[in-house]
């Protein structure tokens, strides 16, 4: 940060873009190496914004802002952009000293940052324009960037605008800064800039090849037989944010073969904007991608509802749905509301005539193409449904105001009863006040269907339990009515919004026959007259209704409403008390299988205890079998009672003359998951012959020929020092720690098949540890010495330096050997299976050091027994480790 | 084609309009169920308000619509009348206060249909002879001064009443034939549906050449 005060301001090479409204400065004044420590160091300082200041809001829906974002600036500043309200944090000291770097390089004094991290090429920031009240119109924005390059791309405003305001003014991007710019272009040549992020294509030429790529796998993936379901709980279900969806998709899939590009844009300097040109700062444009959810949502559907049409059926009406999705999308910035519902009529048209003349559709009959009109139509508007403002309640009208206005009017209305409205219900007669719930909730529903079909669905089930309600014979006399007063109990959400959709974008063939229409259109004449009810529509006195209109909404219908919360309370107690039934009858039958069992039990033991009678009755040697037993008793005796007797002693003998070897004993107590037999084997061993041991060693060992504790020592310290070597030239800075995994992930290439110890010795480790810090006889030691990873540099470089055969070590260490010793002289003995056990655990935590060793050291000593495993300089290796923290302290 | 729910030409729209009390549900129901409703309660239900009927050899799914007739809903139906080929417009005839409303009904669908749709007007009861408020003459003469089609049926008996539905039909199916019906209007209240699959057949061949590979 410092190094930003150095920078020569006069050295900067500022260059400029000028065009129609657009004024612009821009430069490379700090050099990269300090952009580089001035990138790292925001990324470990700044820290950014969650929760609510996270998300953004679009006309009215809530998403996850596609980037990370904070604000600083001075004390009591606020932004507003999208109805979002950002409180500026305190100012951090290298964002401070950036500002700073501002002052002294454009003279000008920013009060206000906003800082956007764009996590990965995902990441995003959408086509805006710097136009908020608060900002000082007469300075300029400063925009600085760093970490990987982006595209910043200018648009005039007017080449947004529609219609005859349109211009064709081409966006203006910013050269690329620190790269010559051929470097930069599109890989296709398409002139635009590439993005390592896109495989060095720009946004659209990768967007083309992702699509290309992905037909490929999909086609190669259709033509396996079994249904792929990659991800079923997403399904159909689109998540609410599901203009962002898109992302997700994309980052899943490039995140598996693309890494994670870190890329801190430290955006927009605020202070002001000339209001006469858009800015957008955004790596791709708003071009919409259909995510392949609604392709794989269709197939799956499809093959579960047409199983008897072909896949040329299937992939037209795919094909269809994708057509009809990019074009309503691309259109529905262009036209009006009732533009597009025409087009989207004409579509459903084309479609509709293409099933009469394609040959695809020869064998379908017309029941089914209708059903194949649903199905397209459900799921091309289910996905566009959930794109904010494009078919449900679009920008440029008025439905969400009318929705409100709508559910406030319900809600005034909520006195009016059905007296009123001259409807034959009974608020007594609980089948009356079943339906009414039923049909009620049926159209709160209409809101969470998603389709114009599935509204309808709801509409016409609503429909029903009204036509259900109404005295016999139903007529549309008594629908009417019904249906009215049912809205206005329901006060469903979005109402207009909802009517609205389905009759704009519903195919106006089924809106106008069939049943679903028939409803739909009473739904409508309900809506209509809600809206324009007066008090002579409900045939009372002028006075009356303004008196009624004029109390306060929470009074009126209070009799219905509690008898609708009552219904709600008795469904919920029916559901509850079925629930309970259900219980109960699981538990009697519980209750029965147990005393089944019981029965069974007993007669089993009935049995068994008539059968052993029988058999004992029938055996009447008992004599014999008791002469037997004796003898069998005493040859277990012989046979267990020394080995448990030394096992106990030896260990205990260990324990009071080697107390300060703390690994040693734990060692020989952990390893007794085999059974005590061994143990004693074990420990008995060290103390009758120690030094055949280690002229074992001699023998057998030929590449370290280690012939006293001297001879070791010498070795030992060859051999660390080497492999100190391959451990700590890393030019790349590894820890000894990493070099000791790259080693260990060499050792199946290195050694032979026979020798399983090395992958074995893994395993083993991971338990030794864990019972380490377990046991309680040295639980005080123990953990100090253990916290140390013995695979932590400052660990390694210890063992390296200390020396345990040197003259000075104690009498513990020496003892510790010897009886390691043992253990490995089991080796020999008992040859492949305990040895293997006992030896690696204990040798484990050194095994990076002798790997490494191993190969570069003895390559050619890949063919020798598995007693290189148990080299003495590894053993004594071994030892140091849990005592080393004891001894080395004392040092420090 | 063999015979099926699904075989048929056309779809035809109507409405049955007029005022509350008048029968227009026991029309309907006596047409599509041939049954007198107050033997059989809600109707309206699965096969909803539909019959498949034949003219000049086409098999024709009418799609029949009941209205509500109540005054203070007059403002707000008119939404049913969209699309409708067919407008049956009923009375009562011992109820002289429903025909008189006639001309306002007659306003409202002149108003909402196209000039297309064929008005049918009924005079409903003709069993309750006894009680009859307005002579068939009368009816008759303002059925002709508007150029409607009348006839007195009764929903009860079913007098008269297939033939009201019948020749609506066969009127509309005329109306199309002349080309004064334009089918691919979605106001039309018309549905083609064209069943016949010969003509496509040449090209399957070609397009599975072009798939198959």
């Amino acid at each position: 940060m410092e190094k930003l005060k150095e920078i020569e301001m006069k050295a900067v090479n500022w260059k400029s873009i000028r065009e129609e409204g657009l004024d612009l400065e821009y430069a490379v004044p700090i050099p990269k190496n300090i952009a580089n420590d001035i990138f790292k160091e925001l990324e470990n300082s700044l820290e950014y914004f969650t929760g609510d200041l996270s998300k953004i809001k679009v006309f009215g829906k809530v998403y996850p802002l596609p980037r990370q974002q904070v604000a600083y600036g001075d004390p009591g500043i606020t932004y507003t952009y999208s109805g979002t309200t950002v409180p500026a944090l305190p100012w951090p000291a290298p964002v401070l000293a950036l500002r700073d770097f501002l002052v002294a390089l454009r003279g000008i004094k920013y009060d206000f940052v906003l800082v956007n991290k764009y996590r990965n090429g995902n990441d995003h920031m959408g086509e805006h324009r710097d136009n908020e009240p608060e900002l000082d119109p007469t300075a300029p924005i400063a925009s600085l960037s760093f970490g990987q390059q982006r595209t910043f791309v200018l648009k005039h405003r007017d080449a947004r605008k529609t219609g005859i305001d349109k211009r064709p003014i081409p966006p203006v991007k910013m050269p690329s800064l620190r790269i010559d710019q051929s470097d930069l272009k599109c890989k296709n040549g398409c002139d635009y800039f590439g993005n390592p992020q896109w495989q060095g294509y720009c946004s659209k030429c990768h967007r083309e090849q992702m699509q290309r790529q992905r037909k490929a796998e999909k086609e190669s993936s259709a033509t396996l037989p079994k249904p792929e379901q990659k991800k079923p709980d997403r399904g159909l279900r689109i998540p609410s944010h599901s203009s962002f969806s898109k992302f997700e998709e994309k980052r899943l899939r490039q995140s598996e073969t693309l890494k994670k590009a870190n890329l801190l844009k430290f955006s927009v300097f605020k202070k002001s904007s000339t209001d006469d040109h858009d800015h957008s700062a955004e790596k791709r444009p708003p071009e919409f991608k259909i995510p392949g959810i609604v392709n794989e949502g269709m197939k799956r559907e499809f093959r579960a509802r047409f199983p008897q049409l072909g896949p040329a059926v299937d992939r037209d009406s795919r094909l269809f749905v994708h057509s009809f999705i990019m074009d309503v999308i691309k259109c529905a910035n262009v036209l009006t509301v009732d533009e597009l519902s025409e087009r989207v009529q004409r579509q459903y048209q084309r479609f509709m005539k293409h099933m009469d003349t394609s040959s695809h559709f020869a064998n379908v009959e017309a029941d089914t193409k209708e059903l194949l009109m649903d199905f397209v139509e459900k799921h091309a508007m289910t996905y566009l449904h959930e794109l904010p403002s494009v078919v449900f309640s679009p920008s440029g009208t008025d439905d969400e105001r009318l929705d409100r206005a709508m559910s406030e009017r319900i809600q005034q209305l909520s006195w009016v009863g059905e007296r009123h409205l001259d409807c034959k219900l009974h608020r007594d007669s609980p089948d009356c006040r079943q339906l009414l719930y039923k049909a009620i909730s049926e159209l709160l529903g209409m809101d969470s269907a998603l389709s114009p079909g599935d509204k309808l669905c709801r509409v016409r089930r609503c429909c029903r339990h009204v036509l259900r309600l109404c005295a016999a014979p139903a007529s549309a006399d008594d629908l009417l009515p019904a249906l009215i007063f049912t809205v206005l109990k329901a006060n469903p959400p979005r109402l207009v919004s909802n009517i609205n959709f389905v009759t704009r974008f519903c195919n106006a063939q089924r809106l106008m026959t069939g049943e679903g229409g028939y409803y739909f259109t009473n739904l409508c004449c309900a809506v209509s007259f809600i809206e324009n009810l007066t008090a002579e529509s409900l045939n009372m006195d002028k006075k009356e209704f303004d008196c009624y209109m004029a109390m306060p909404a929470s009074i009126g219908g209070s009799a219905w409403a509690a008898a609708l919360s009552l219904c709600g309370a008795a469904r919920e107690a029916g559901e509850l008390r079925a629930q309970a039934h259900a219980l109960r009858t699981r538990t009697d039958h519980v209750h029965s299988r147990a005393l089944l069992l019981a029965a069974n039990a007993q007669s089993f033991e009935e049995q068994i205890a008539k059968k052993v009678h029988d058999v004992l009755a029938k055996t009447p040697l008992e004599i014999k079998p008791r002469r037997e037993l004796p003898r069998l008793g005493n040859l277990k005796e012989v046979n267990t009672g020394p080995l448990i007797d030394l096992g106990t002693t030896s260990v205990q003998e260990e324990l009071q003359t080697k107390p300060e070897v703390k690994p040693e004993p734990l060692a020989a107590t952990l390893l007794p998951i085999p059974t005590e037999s061994k143990e004693p084997n074990i420990t008995i061993q060290p103390e009758t012959e120690p030094k055949l041991n280690i002229l074992g060693f001699e023998v057998i060992e030929r590449q370290s020929p280690s012939k006293s504790p001297q001879n070791l020592d010498q070795t030992w310290d060859l051999k660390q020092t080497s492999s100190l070597e391959l451990l700590t030239p890393s030019p790349l800075g590894f820890t000894p720690f990493d070099s000791r995994s790259i080693d260990e992930l060499m050792t199946p290439d290195e050694f032979g098949t026979d020798q399983l110890a090395p992958g074995l010795s893994n395993i083993n480790y991971d338990i030794d540890l864990s019972d380490f810090s377990g046991d309680n006889s040295i639980a005080e030691e123990a953990p100090k010495s253990e916290p140390k990873d013995p695979f932590s540099p400052e660990a390694l470089r210890k063992i390296t330096t200390f020396d345990p055969f040197a003259p000075q070590t104690s009498k513990g260490f020496e003892t510790a050997l010897d009886s390691f010793d043992e253990f490995s002289f089991v080796d020999p003995r008992k040859q492949e299976t305990d040895p293997f056990e006992v030896v690696h655990r204990g040798q484990d935590p050194f095994s990076p050091v002798e790997l490494s060793k191993d190969p570069f050291f003895n390559p050619e000593k890949q063919s020798t027994s598995i007693l290189d495993d148990n080299d003495t300089p590894a053993t004594a290796c071994l030892l140091p480790s849990p005592i080393q923290p004891q001894s080395s302290k004392k040092p420090t | 084609m063999t015979s099926g729910p699904y075989n048929y030409s056309y779809i035809f729209k109507y409405i049955i309009i007029g005022d509350m009390g008048v029968g227009k549900s026991c029309l309907l129901h006596q047409f599509t169920d041939k049954k007198f409703m107050a033997d059989c309660p809600h109707t309206i239900g699965v096969e909803f308000g539909t019959r498949i009927i034949e003219v000049a050899g086409q098999k024709i799914k009418l799609q029949i619509w009941d209205t509500a007739g109540q005054e203070r809903f007059r403002a707000v139906t008119r939404s049913y009348y969209r699309g409708a080929a067919g407008a049956l417009m009923v009375y009562d005839i011992t109820r002289r206060s429903t025909y008189n409303h006639l001309s306002s009904w007659l306003t409202d669908t002149r108003n909402l249909t196209n000039p297309s749709t064929v008005i049918f007007l009924i005079g409903n009861k003709s069993d309750l002879d006894g009680q009859r408020d307005v002579t068939y003459e009368e009816a008759k003469q303002f059925a002709d001064e508007n150029g409607l089609m009348f006839v007195e049926a009764s929903a009860k008996t079913g007098q008269n009443v297939e033939e009201a539905f019948l020749e609506t039909a066969k009127k509309i199916y005329q109306s199309i034939q002349d080309g004064r019906l334009d089918l691919n209007a979605a106001e039309s209240g018309v549905q083609h549906k064209p069943a016949s699959p010969g003509r496509p057949l040449a090209a399957p061949p070609a397009a599975r050449d072009n798939c198959a590979c």
